[in-house]
């Protein structure tokens, strides 16, 4: 590794309040130029974190290192790292001009400059007019570039955003990702986004932390996170997903790391499945994990090599276009299981009371021990 | 169609009816208490006691003596300063209460701000005397200390009028200012340190451009009150406090000269009206934009 393409390092971050710790031991680097995100639920500690970094709070132990340089004991207003709100607060006493100029006028740029450069940026982010315009005159789509503008005319190290997306509605904020995530390719500065949308995370991100209880629960890209989670909550976390809980009855190592296991689930189905970990005792209990997606509908009985096929009726339709689910009734257990709809003809005229067999491969079909505090992800 | 219709101007008339049966009281207690009487000042400020009809002659009389037109000066001049002494001091409880603590406390020491206010002008004025006057607490403890050798006067100056026109007008300066101050975001304030902001800048570009709406209403109030505050001048600065209300008590109540005294009401009115209308102009404010 290169230390000096990476932007960031915090090494052990705690951060404690009297009696509640919001941040536990937190590592973490990241390399020059990358989309990082900072995903989990709210109340998981990934506001408190982004503010240490910002330097509105400090650590309770640990360090923060921007460019290999301890920044603890610079204040705000020195380090260079600015962020973008999450109700952006660009002041309404300002226009839109003065509200970019602002910091270049802290940092004394002179007057014929700071005009230019605020109109460079204002071009860069697609809204070359509006400089003389009021705050509220804008919509909520082009404040948040106004906010970002703010920001990185300043050329900052490291661009903090705190869910800047969240007051806008569905189809602004789908249209709002591709364009964070194309302002960040342009202007190759680092981004450390937190949000608790998962699919904010995985569209822009390069690299995403998800975070839980104060612990970074695994750090990986969002192809990695999606197919090879590595702990229960992740699973559940990041993608939709079925979930059964059960005991483990026997297990087989294979050749590529991972190990299969027979699991009787609670409500009594039989599952074959993997687990990243070797180490599941048989007779201990488990959570398995399977996708919607992953999960082949037909309707009639398959001979195929899927080691997992459950014998269903379908009780519902969830119709959202591509995205529509079917809600199927286990016949052996009784059991709730969610799989993405097929869009081929066949499907075409599916109602609920049909009859569907659900099958999926025991590598699609993810174990995790179950462990305390896992339990109340949120699903 | 016909039915529907006529319950609806029915009912439209009925609002019409709630609405001034609510501005009755209103109404009532702008004619009579304000209105009226100041009707009533004008008509006598300008009618002739002698020969009856009208004269100016009651305003000339303003001009021409020297003693109410610098007492007039004086008491707007003592009023402003007032006003800014107040603001001064009640700018950082106010910043204090509404950003720098949370929670109770808040609730408490906004309260304590209030307390004074229980007890009667009046009394909290005496309260200043037994504090300030030649044998009063002060004096005694200077005495004791052995930084005085006799008894000092602390009453009766231009100084000790300040201190009790700031100490009974800070409340109005203060509830509007918190009131404003806490609708300013914290996170307009974080972000002015953000974006490489000192304490200094932030104040003046971010948390006073936000709070003006509120130092321009309670300017006006302060100012009001100061202006038109009686017992205090008279209580504090003593005979030689040379307040203007002062001179409208003397000219009803002394002199039985209400013509004179309607004059002179009439003058604080335009007075206090103008300073306030050039206050607005400066800072460039509405008065409905302070107010509302």
């Amino acid at each position: 590794m290169q230390t000096d393409a990476i932007d960031l390092a915090c090494e052990n971050i705690c951060k404690h309040f009297s009696e509640f710790t919001a941040v536990d031991n937190v590592s973490f680097t990241i390399p020059q130029g990358s989309f990082f995100s900072i995903l989990g639920p709210s109340g998981c500690g990934k506001t408190t974190l982004l503010r240490m970094l910002a330097g509105f709070e400090s650590p309770t132990s640990g360090d923060i290192l921007i460019k290999n340089k301890s920044v603890l004991d610079v204040p705000p207003n020195k380090r260079p790292i600015n962020m973008v709100f999450q109700h952006l607060a660009l002041f309404p006493t300002m226009n839109i001009e003065q509200n970019i100029g602002y910091g270049l006028r802290r940092q004394g740029v002179a007057k014929a400059e700071i005009a230019e450069r605020v109109a460079a940026v204002l071009k860069r982010v697609g809204l070359p007019d509006s400089g003389k315009k009021r705050v509220d005159q804008l919509s909520g789509g082009q404040r948040q570039r106004i906010a970002l503008a703010r920001c990185l005319v300043l050329n900052p190290t490291l661009l903090l955003l705190d869910e800047p997306l969240g007051a806008l509605d569905l189809k602004l904020r789908e249209q709002m990702k591709i364009e964070l995530k194309q302002l960040q390719k342009e202007f190759g500065t680092t981004f450390v986004y937190i949000t608790h949308d998962q699919s904010e995370a995985l569209v822009m991100s390069d690299q995403i932390a998800v975070m839980n209880q104060g612990k970074f629960e695994q750090v990986g890209t969002p192809h990695e996170l999606y197919y090879q989670p590595k702990t229960a909550f992740v699973a559940s976390f990041v993608g939709d997903t079925n979930r059964w809980s059960g005991v483990v009855k026997s297990s087989v190592n294979q050749e590529d790391h991972q190990t299969q296991y027979q699991v009787t689930t609670n409500d009594g189905l039989t599952l074959d499945c993997v687990s990243q970990s070797s180490d599941i005792p048989v007779s201990s209990n488990v959570d398995v994990f399977v996708r919607p997606e992953a999960i082949t509908v037909s309707l009639s009985a398959m001979d195929n090599c899927l080691e997992n096929q459950l014998e269903c009726q379908v009780e519902n339709i969830l119709f959202d276009g591509a995205k529509s689910q079917i809600i199927a009734i286990d016949k052996q257990s009784g059991g709730c299981i969610t799989a993405a709809m097929p869009q081929t003809a066949d499907f075409m005229g599916l109602k609920a009371g049909d009859a569907v067999y659900l099958s999926f491969s025991a590598k699609q079909a993810l174990s995790f021990s179950e462990k305390q505090g896992e339990m109340n992800a949120s699903l | 169609m016909l039915v529907s219709s006529s319950t609806a101007s029915g009912s439209r008339s009925r609002i019409k009816l709630g609405m001034w049966l609510l501005l009755a009281p209103l109404c009532l207690w702008l004619l009579l208490l304000i209105i009226l009487p100041h009707i009533e000042l004008l008509s006598f400020s300008l009618s002739d006691p002698d020969e009856g009809g009208l004269t100016l002659s009651f305003y000339g009389e303003f001009f021409n003596e020297p003693l109410y037109w610098r007492t007039f000066l004086r008491t707007a001049i003592m009023s402003i300063l007032a006003t800014a002494l107040t603001l001064v001091i009640a700018f950082p409880v106010a910043f204090f209460i509404a950003k720098m603590i949370k929670g109770r406390s808040k609730g408490i020491l906004f309260a304590m701000c209030l307390i004074p206010f229980w007890v009667s002008e009046l009394v909290r004025t005496f309260g200043w005397m037994i504090l300030l006057r030649e044998s009063g607490v002060i004096s005694s403890g200077l005495q004791w200390l052995g930084l005085a050798d006799s008894g000092v006067e602390l009453l009766y100056t231009d100084a000790t009028i300040m201190l009790g026109l700031v100490y009974s007008a800070m409340l109005f300066m203060v509830v509007p200012l918190v009131s404003t101050l806490d609708s300013l975001d914290d996170s307009y304030i974080e972000a002015g340190y953000d974006l490489g902001g000192n304490n200094w800048n932030i104040m003046r570009e971010i948390i006073i451009p936000h709070a003006t709406p509120g130092i321009v209403s309670g300017c006006i109030i302060v100012f009001m009150l100061s202006l038109g505050n009686y017992l205090t001048p008279v209580l504090l600065g003593g005979k030689d406090s040379l307040w203007f209300t002062e001179q409208i008590y003397t000219q009803f109540i002394t002199r039985f000269n209400w013509e004179q005294g309607s004059a002179f009401g009439i003058l604080l009115l335009l007075l206090s009206s103008l300073i306030v209308w050039l206050g607005l102009k400066v800072t460039g404010q509405s008065f409905t934009k302070t107010m509302g």
